[in-house]
C-alpha cells in the first residue's frame, strides 16, 4: 500500500484538479471550438452550413456592420462599471467600518432582491421608471417634469438597468477586501500626520469627477458641459472633505484588489447582457448581445452570431490582459504593504 | 410533471424509426408487425404522395412488407405527442395540466395526449425539430403549431406528412372560408388552422380617440409612445398597407420602401420600441398609447384597461394563423389525423376557443359558442363578421433567399 501510494502521490493533485479541467472543456473549450469552426461556415441553415477558411470574411463584415453595437456595448458596459462602483465603494466601505453589529443584516439587504430573476428583476425597472409610474408621476404632476419627458426607451434606462443588476457583483468584492484591512494601519498612518489631503484631492476630485460625468454624459445623451460641471463641483467637493491621506495611502491601495475583481465581475457580463436594452431600450441603444441573439434565434446567421460572439471573447481578453497589468494581478494575492 | 416520461417514450419511438430508416428490412417489418403506433397499417395511404427524394425511409416499410388485409383498420394509438404554444388551450382553472378538450378525445379513442406547450417561437422550435427531419427520422412529435410562414417552410423542404383527408371528414367540411388554399397549399393537404388572429391597431381610446388609419402609427403627436412589432411580416405588412400595397403581393422594391416608411419614423423618435408580446402590458401601464397589436392579446388586456381598443383599419389588417402539422416520420400519423378531425367539430372547436380568444378557423364554431358564451360569440375580434374579413391580408410565403434578404433589411431597421 504504502509504495502504491508513493508511487501515484505525483499523481494526486492532477486528480484533484480533474473535475475542474472536466467542466472546462466540457463548458468552455468544446463550445468555444464550436463557435470558431461555426463563425467559418457558409451557408444557410436549410441547405446545410459548410466550413472553410476562406469565410474569415465573415469577421470584418461582422465588424464594419456592427461596430456601432460594439462600440456601444463597450460605453454602456464602462459606463454601468463606473456607477457600480461610485455606488458600491461608499456602500462597501461604510459597512465594513461603520456596520457595527448590522454589518450581516446589510449584506444581506444588499443580495436579497437577487434571489429573484434577473427577467423580474429587470421588468419591475419597467414599472419603477414608468412614463406615469411610481417615480415620474408624482414629479409630472407637481410640474417638476415635462409631460413629454421620460426615462424608459433611452439610454439612460438601459445603464441604470445594467447597474442595478450588477450592483452586488461590485460590492461584494470590495467589501471583502476592504473588510480585512487592519484598522491599526489606518490608526497608525493618522499618527504619522496623514490628514486631509489638500490640495491634492481637491485637484484630483475636480479633474476625476469632471472626467467620469463627461463619460456619462456621452454615454447617457445628456448635456456634456452641465454633466461635467456638475461632476467636477461634486468631485471637488468629496476631494476636499471626505479624501483623507490615510485613505489615500492605506485604505484605496488595500482595497484595489477588490475594485479590480469587482469592475472585472461586473464589466464583463455586461457587455454581452441584451435583455437590459431589449427591455428598457429603443431601436437605437441595443448591444452586441442583441445582435448576436437575433443574428442566431430570428435570421438564423449561424456563421455572423459565432464570429460576433468570438471577437467579443477576444477582446474581453485582451482588455482584461492589459487592465491586469495596469493594476497588476499581484494585488489579488499579494501581502504588499502589510 | 408528464413531460418526464414522454422523452423515454420518444426515444423509444425514434430508435423504432430509426431501424426502418436504416433498411433493416426484417426488423422493420418484425417491429411493424407487433407495434401499436399504426405506422405500418398506415403507411400504404401516405407512400404514394411522399414526393421523390425526401425522407424514403417511411416508403421502406410500405414496399417491403405485404399489403395488409383489406379488413385490417387502423387504430388510434396509445399516445399522442402535441407541441404547442403556452396557454393556447381550453384550461382547467384549477388545474393548468388538465384540459377538458383533450380528454374528450381521450375518452372517445383512448389516445392518451401528450400535451406540451414547448414552443416559444416559430425559429427556435424550428431548430429542435430540424436535425432529425433532415436526417429523416421521426422528432418525437406527432402534432406541431406553427405559422403560416414556418408552415410554408416546411412544405417547401418536404418535411410535413400529407393529410389522408378520407379520416378527415370534419376539417373538410368545416374550414372558413379564409383559410382556404393558401399559396404554400394549395390543396390545404399539409396545414390545418389551429387559431388565427389580426394584426392590426391597437390603442387606448381615452388617449387618442378612435382611430381607422396605420398612418396614425407615423403620428408625431404620439412619439415615443407607439411601438411596432419584431416580427417582420406584422410591422412590414402594416406599412405595406399603409402604402397601398398588398402584402399578398409584395414585390421587393415594395418591401424597400415599406422598410423606409418605417425608418422615417424610427429616426423621427416615434417609435419607441420593437417588442414582441410587451406592448400589451404597456398598452395598460399607460407608458404606450398606440402601437401594432396582436387582437387576441386586446381582448385579454381589455380586462385590466377597459379603454383599450383593437381596430381593423381602413387599409385591412394582417390575417395569421398557426397551424397543426404532422412532422414527416410521425409515428402517430393516423391518430394525429383524428384528432385534427376531432378539432374540427364546432362543439371542440368552441370549447378551445372560449378559453383562447383568437379567431377561430373552425365553421359553426359560433353557433356553439352561443351556448357557451354570447359574449365572445359576438365579439368581432373572434368571430369577425363578413366586412372585416373582407379586409383581411395575408403576407405572401417567401422563397429561402427572400426571407433572409428580408430578415437582413428588417435587422438593420431595428437596430440588431
Amino acid at each position: 500500500m504504502g509504495v502504491l501510494i508513493k508511487r501515484y502521490r505525483g499523481a494526486v493533485p492532477y486528480l484533484l484538479l480533474a473535475p475542474g479541467i472536466l467542466w472546462l472543456i466540457v463548458f468552455y473549450a468544446y463550445p468555444a471550438l464550436q463557435i470558431l469552426i461555426a463563425s467559418f461556415w457558409s451557408g444557410t441553415l436549410e441547405t446545410g452550413f459548410t466550413f472553410s477558411l476562406s469565410n474569415w470574411t465573415t469577421y470584418t463584415d461582422a465588424l464594419d456592420r456592427y461596430q456601432g453595437q460594439l462600440l456601444r456595448s463597450i460605453l454602456y458596459a464602462g459606463s454601468a462599471s463606473i456607477l457600480t462602483f461610485l455606488i458600491a465603494y461608499p456602500l462597501a466601505y461604510t459597512i465594513a467600518f461603520r456596520g457595527g453589529r448590522y454589518k450581516n443584516l446589510l449584506l444581506f439587504m444588499i443580495v436579497a432582491p437577487f434571489f429573484t430573476s434577473f427577467l423580474l428583476r429587470t421588468i419591475s425597472w419597467k414599472i419603477i421608471l414608468g412614463d406615469t409610474g411610481i417615480l415620474l408621476g408624482p414629479l409630472k404632476d407637481f410640474g417638476l417634469l415635462g409631460e413629454d419627458f421620460r426615462v424608459l426607451a433611452t439610454p439612460v434606462a438601459v445603464i441604470s438597468g445594467i447597474t442595478y443588476n450588477f450592483l452586488p457583483f461590485m460590492t461584494l468584492p470590495i467589501y471583502v477586501s476592504i473588510e480585512k484591512i487592519d484598522r491599526r494601519l489606518v490608526e497608525a498612518a493618522q499618527d504619522l500626520y496623514a490628514g486631509p489631503w489638500r490640495p491634492g484631492g481637491t485637484i484630483a476630485g475636480l479633474l476625476i469627477g469632471g472626467g467620469l460625468a463627461g463619460v456619462l454624459a456621452y454615454a447617457f445623451g445628456w448635456d456634456h458641459i452641465g454633466m461635467i460641471a456638475a461632476g467636477a463641483i461634486a468631485g471637488t467637493v468629496i476631494g476636499t472633505l471626505f479624501v483623507s491621506q490615510s485613505f489615500l495611502r492605506v485604505t484605496l491601495p488595500l482595497s484595489l484588489p477588490g475594485v479590480f475583481a469587482g469592475s472585472l465581475l461586473v464589466m464583463i457580463p455586461a457587455m454581452g447582457d441584451y435583455v437590459n436594452a431589449s427591455l428598457l431600450g429603443n431601436p437605437s441603444t441595443n448591444m452586441i448581445g442583441n445582435v448576436i441573439q437575433s443574428r442566431f434565434l430570428t435570421n438564423n446567421d449561424y456563421p455572423t452570431a459565432s464570429a460576433l460572439s468570438f471577437m467579443l471573447m477576444a477582446m474581453i481578453l485582451v482588455a482584461v490582459a492589459i487592465y491586469g497589468r495596469i493594476l497588476g494581478t499581484e494585488n489579488l494575492t499579494s501581502t504588499r504593504g502589510l | 410533471m408528464t413531460d418526464q416520461t414522454s422523452p423515454i417514450d420518444r426515444l423509444a419511438v425514434s430508435r423504432r424509426r430509426f431501424l426502418q430508416g436504416t433498411g433493416l428490412v426484417g426488423v422493420s417489418a418484425f417491429l411493424a408487425a407487433c407495434g401499436t403506433s399504426g405506422t405500418a397499417t398506415q403507411a400504404p395511404t401516405t407512400a404514394p404522395a411522399t414526393p421523390a427524394g425526401t425522407a424514403p425511409e417511411s416508403m421502406a416499410p410500405a414496399s417491403m412488407t405485404p399489403e395488409p388485409s383489406p379488413t385490417a383498420q387502423p387504430t388510434p394509438s396509445d399516445v399522442l405527442n402535441f407541441a404547442n404554444w403556452p396557454l393556447y388551450i381550453d384550461t382547467d382553472d384549477n388545474d393548468p395540466t388538465k384540459h377538458a378538450s383533450l380528454e374528450a378525445f381521450t375518452a372517445q379513442y383512448g389516445t392518451k395526449v401528450n400535451y406540451s406547450e414547448v414552443i416559444n417561437d416559430n425559429e427556435e422550435f424550428f431548430g429542435t425539430i430540424k436535425a432529425p427531419l433532415q436526417a429523416g427520422q421521426d422528432t418525437g412529435w406527432d402534432i406541431v403549431t406553427l405559422t403560416q410562414w414556418m408552415a410554408a417552410r416546411l412544405v417547401r423542404l418536404g418535411w410535413l406528412e400529407e393529410f389522408d383527408k378520407s379520416v378527415m371528414p370534419n376539417y373538410v367540411a368545416n374550414l372558413e372560408d379564409a383559410y382556404v388554399a393558401p399559396d404554400f397549399d394549395p390543396d390545404n393537404k399539409y396545414h390545418a388552422p389551429w387559431q388565427g388572429g389580426m394584426t392590426g391597431l391597437g390603442y387606448d381610446r381615452k388617449k387618442t380617440g378612435d382611430l381607422t388609419s396605420v398612418a396614425a402609427l407615423w403620428d408625431k403627436k404620439w412619439a415615443g409612445q407607439i411601438t411596432y412589432l419584431t416580427e417582420m411580416r406584422d410591422s412590414v405588412g402594416l406599412t405595406l398597407l399603409k402604402l397601398g400595397d398588398d402584402p399578398a403581393q409584395v414585390t421587393d422594391a415594395q418591401f424597400a420602401d415599406a422598410i423606409a416608411e418605417m425608418k422615417k419614423a424610427v429616426d423621427a423618435g416615434i417609435v419607441r420600441q420593437f417588442t414582441g408580446n410587451s406592448y400589451a402590458e404597456d398598452l395598460v401601464s399607460g407608458d404606450v398609447v398606440l402601437a401594432m397589436a396582436w387582437s387576441g392579446d386586446i381582448i385579454q388586456k381589455q380586462l385590466e384597461r377597459a379603454s383599450l381598443r383593437f381596430t381593423v383599419p381602413d387599409e385591412g389588417a394582417l390575417l395569421w394563423y398557426d397551424n397543426l402539422l404532422i412532422p414527416k416520420g410521425a409515428a402517430h400519423k393516423y391518430t394525429a389525423e383524428l384528432y385534427i378531425n376531432f378539432y374540427y367539430q364546432p362543439s371542440i372547436a368552441a370549447e378551445v376557443e372560449a378559453w383562447v380568444n383568437y379567431i377561430c378557423p373552425v365553421k359553426g364554431a359560433k353557433d356553439e359558442m352561443l351556448k357557451i358564451d354570447k359574449d365572445l360569440a359576438n365579439n368581432p375580434l373572434i368571430f369577425p363578421p363578413a366586412d372585416v374579413t373582407a379586409r383581411l391580408k395575408k403576407f405572401r410565403s417567401l422563397s429561402e433567399a427572400e426571407e433572409s434578404s428580408y430578415n437582413d433589411q428588417f435587422s438593420n431597421l431595428i437596430g440588431v
